[in-house]
Parts: structure tokens; sequence; C-alpha cells
């Protein structure tokens, strides 16, 4: 019986497939490339990924200042649950390939955060380009720069880990018109706000004569902006709005990037001190409550462990059987005139006494 | 070192592990069935439960994304583990003053068991959105206002002060 228990065992572990993914992702974060071997096991186990890879940059690209670009995935199988990794690098050798290594900054990556590395849940299929959109601060210096998109994702199958990166791709950032109308680099977009509130924005115009804001998906006109202000009308649902400038001026005409401002539900508060006293008090309270139920007539488990009645009446059996016992006191040897013999205790003289005196009358020593 | 997340993962195991435990052995000594070991298990991991349980609140404060309660599941979490851990307490001060391990005894452990283990469990909802008690209304926080807290609390203070009186003398 044992063999056979100890051979399905054995059958079941050797049953068992190794799987080096992480099918559920490791959440958005900062990350280079040779997150291949740390959160996929060892890169060598990784399969390669035949997904098509590319990046869309704008027309013109200054430094320091705001640009759009958009990643597509193409052609690619992945896992049932449709999560690919995303990266966004500066080189494809693993190793200090941060975008900020050359300067570059992720405002906003595809899921709302300041990420290089993001986790898309979408329609991946071997029919399908998905795209993705990041908006970045190029790199200060003006120059020739390279960027690079990474993926890692599942298999239909599962199991296995494919990672797979682009060619690099150029792109060239030049030096910032003097006259260009654009947003001053010390401008920040706003990115949440709360539901059934209008939002007022404040820009920050340089070389700008006229402005105005286009909403994405919006039939309405563009909303014009007026001391560097504009405002964005209450959302009625949880969601996301994309906006973006026009900034006309003696300069070329400039489209800031496509930024976003999420609605949300107020956030749920609680008077934290109320909160903590009740949870004291319940707790003082619910102690009490069942020390409470001790009722009086139970004692203290007398009936299990005491064994009193047991002991006293066995005690007591056993002295009515015992010879009597005789007040030892009553019979001490008297003590001699002069006291007792020099060295004597009084205890000694108790128990040896009589014996001595019995030496004596027998013409002993004294 | 670990992260507080981590940490919380290892105290809220051996937290659920020891009362699990506990309940089981409550439960034997319920329908009077099992080993005679069993109030001592029940009573001692009970025990040990408790002692890991603040390990797993600090822990999991430390390990909240806000830093502060702004989920009702993180109020909720917090009441029902401070009760649960109040009627662990009482059932072994209970014990621990000679009270009989009768049905009443091990139905309020097994009481205290219980809210731990939805306490646990609506901690795995808030972390992975994911949850077996559908049925319990974890997004409704029952909070008293604080003089109600403040009486609640006085009349916990005179119970215990009373008990312990009457158990001394």
């Amino acid at each position: 019986m044992r063999f056979k228990v100890a051979f399905v065992l054995l059958l079941m572990i050797l049953s068992t497939t190794i799987s080096t993914a992480n099918p559920g992702g490791k959440g958005d974060s900062v990350r280079s490339r040779d997150c291949a071997g740390s959160c996929h096991a060892s890169s060598s186990t990784n399969g390669i990924s035949e997904a098509d890879l590319d990046i869309q940059y704008p027309d013109q690209v200054y430094a320091g200042l705001l640009m759009e670009i958009e990643t597509w995935i193409s052609f690619v199988e992945v896992s049932s649950n449709n999560m690919v990794g995303v990266s966004l690098l500066v080189n494809d050798e693993g190793a200090k390939d941060l975008p900020g290594i050359d300067g570059w900054e992720v405002v906003t990556d595809p899921n709302g955060g300041t990420n290089n590395y993001v986790e898309i849940v979408d329609s991946f299929s071997l029919q399908n380009t998905v795209r993705q959109t990041w908006t970045l601060r190029a790199p200060s210096s003006p120059g020739v720069y390279e960027l690079y998109v990474a993926v890692q994702h599942g298999t239909p199958d599962g199991g296995v880990a494919m990672t797979g990166i682009s060619d690099a791709k150029q792109v060239t950032v030049g030096e910032v018109p003097e006259n260009l109308p654009r947003l001053s680099p010390e401008w920040e977009p706003v990115n949440t706000r709360l539901i059934g509130e209008e939002t007022e924005i404040t820009l920050q115009l340089l070389n700008t004569d006229t402005a105005f804001v286009e909403l994405k998906g919006s039939n309405q006109d563009p909303i014009p902006v007026v001391d560097n202000k504009f405002t964005i009308p209450a959302a009625v649902n949880p969601g996301t709005v994309e906006w973006r400038v026009i900034m006309i001026g003696e300069g070329p005409t400039q489209q800031s990037p496509w930024f976003r401002i999420t609605a949300q539900e107020p956030g749920w508060e609680v008077d934290e001190f109320a909160l903590y006293l009740q949870g004291f008090a319940l707790f003082i309270l619910c102690v009490g409550l069942v020390i409470l139920q001790r009722p009086r007539s139970e004692g203290i488990e007398s009936n299990k462990y005491d064994n009193t009645e047991d002991v006293t009446s066995q005690f007591g059996r056993i002295q009515e059987s015992s010879p009597v016992m005789v007040d030892q006191s009553v019979n001490n040897p008297p003590i001699p005139e002069g006291g007792l013999p020099e060295g004597w205790t009084m205890e000694q003289w108790e128990y040896y006494g009589q014996e001595h005196l019995d030496s004596l009358a027998r013409g002993g020593q004294q | 070192m670990i992260s507080a997340g981590t940490f919380h993962v290892i105290s809220t195991e051996l937290t659920i592990g020891m009362f699990a435990l506990s309940g089981v052995a409550f439960l034997l000594c319920a329908i009077q069935k099992g080993p005679i070991s069993r109030e001592s298990v029940a009573h001692w991991a009970l025990l040990g439960g408790l002692i890991a349980t603040p390990f797993a609140i600090v822990s999991g404060v430390n390990a909240v994304p806000g830093g502060g309660m702004d989920e009702p599941i993180l109020a909720n979490k917090l009441l029902l583990s401070m009760t649960s851990a109040g009627l662990a307490v009482g059932i072994l001060l209970r014990r621990k003053w000679g009270g009989q391990v009768n049905l009443r005894h091990s139905s309020i452990g097994m009481l205290s068991v219980g809210l731990m283990l939805v306490t646990a469990g609506m901690g795995g909802e808030y972390s992975r959105g994911e949850t077996l008690l559908l049925f319990i209304p974890k997004e409704t926080v029952m909070l008293f206002p604080t003089w109600a807290s403040i009486v609640l609390l006085i009349i916990g203070v005179a119970i215990v002060g009373k008990s312990t009186i009457e158990h001394r003398a």
C-alpha cells in the first residue's frame, strides 16, 4: 500500500511543468531590461518574441520640450490574460539602458504613471497592432538619440517567458528656436480632479500670442485660453479626458502632447481618532463580556480537578487505623536540677535524655 | 532587509495558521470529540495567534500604499480584528481563571477565530480584489460617535475591573 501511495506521489511530481514566467506581471516600474533575468527566472530559459516593434516620433523634437511618441506592438501571440510588459530603453545591452541615462524624462506613460516599464492589457494577436502613447521630455542637449521598445510576454501555451526588443529608432533633437511658441519647462500638468467639479488649468506659455485647447474625441469647439487659463467642463463619471494646447506666435505654430486628466471619486475619509477609539472600546468590551460569562455557581472548576474530598476521606481512614499518636512533650525526660548537661540542646535532650538518665542510673559516667 | 509587505505576509500567515488551528481545536471541544489535548491546543494556539497579531497589524499598516485609513475595508479590518482579539483575550482569561471549556466557551472561541479569518479574507480582497466572502458588506463601516465609544470603553473597563476583583476575592 505504501509503495502504491509513494508511486502515485512520485508520478504526480514528475508530471508537473516548470513555469518560468510571471503571468500576472510584476507591476509598472522604472526597470532596466535585465529584468528579463530577475523577473522571469533565468534569461537563458526565455524565448524570443516574434512581435513587430516600432516607435513613431513627431516631426520636430526640441531639446528640453515635451513631445509625444507612439510605441507599436504588432503580430504577437501572448498568454490568455493578454498582458504584455513594454519597456522604453536607450540601448539593447540590458544595463544602463533607462531613458534617464540619455536625459529623457517619462512625463506620462501609457498607464498614466511616469515609468519606463508598463504592463499593458490589450487585444494583442497575430492580426492586431496595439499602439500606446508616451509623453516624454526630450534631452536638454540637441543631438541624435536612440530609443528602443522592448517587450516581455507569455505564450498561449504558457510556461515560457518571451522577450523581444526593437531595432534602434533614431530621433534628432533640435535646438529650440528663439521665437518658438511653447510651454515653459517649469510648467507641470494637472493629472487628477474630482468628479462634478470644473477644472481651471493655468498654463505657462512662452512666445505665444494666441492659444486654444482641444479635447480629444470631443465635438466641442476649441476652448480659448484667456490670461493663460482655460476651464475643462466637469466630469459626470470617473474617466480620463485628454487635451492639448495649440500655441500660435511669431514662430511655427506648435501643438503640445496630449495631456490626460483623470476624474476620480472623492476619496473615502474617516475620523481616525473615532475609529481607533471604537476599536479599542470593542476590544475591552469583548474581553469584559467574555470573562463575565463565568457563572458564580461554576466555581473554580472544582468538579474536575479538585480531589479534596477524596483525600480528606482517605486521610480520615488512615488516622482511624493508625496507632494512637502519643504526645512526646508529655513524656519528655525530666531535666536534671543542674540543668541540661553541657553541650546538650533541648531537642537532643527530648530524644536522648532518657537514655542518658538510664546510663547514669546504671552507674555510668555523668 | 525585507519589505513591510513581505513581513506582513509572514506575520499574517503565522497569525492565521494559529487561529485556524485554534478554531479546529475549539470545534472538537464543542462537540466533545477528538484527543484529550484539544483544550490545551485550542488555548495555546489562540495565545500564539494573539502574540503574532500585533506584528501583522503594524506591518499591514506600513504596507498600505497610501499610508492612511483611506478605504472602508481597512476600517472594517481594524474593527473586526480588535473585536476578535478582545474575544480571544477574554477566552484566555476565562480559562486561566478556571472557567470550564463548555459549549459556550468553545463557541466564543470559534467566533473569535471566525472574525480573525474574515479579517484576513478582507485583507486579501484589499490587495488582490478577489474574495469568497461576497455576502459580507465590507464597504459599509459602522462607526459610532465618539461619545458612544467612550461609553462602551467605560462599560468594558468596569466589567473587566469587577471580574478581576471578584476573581481575586
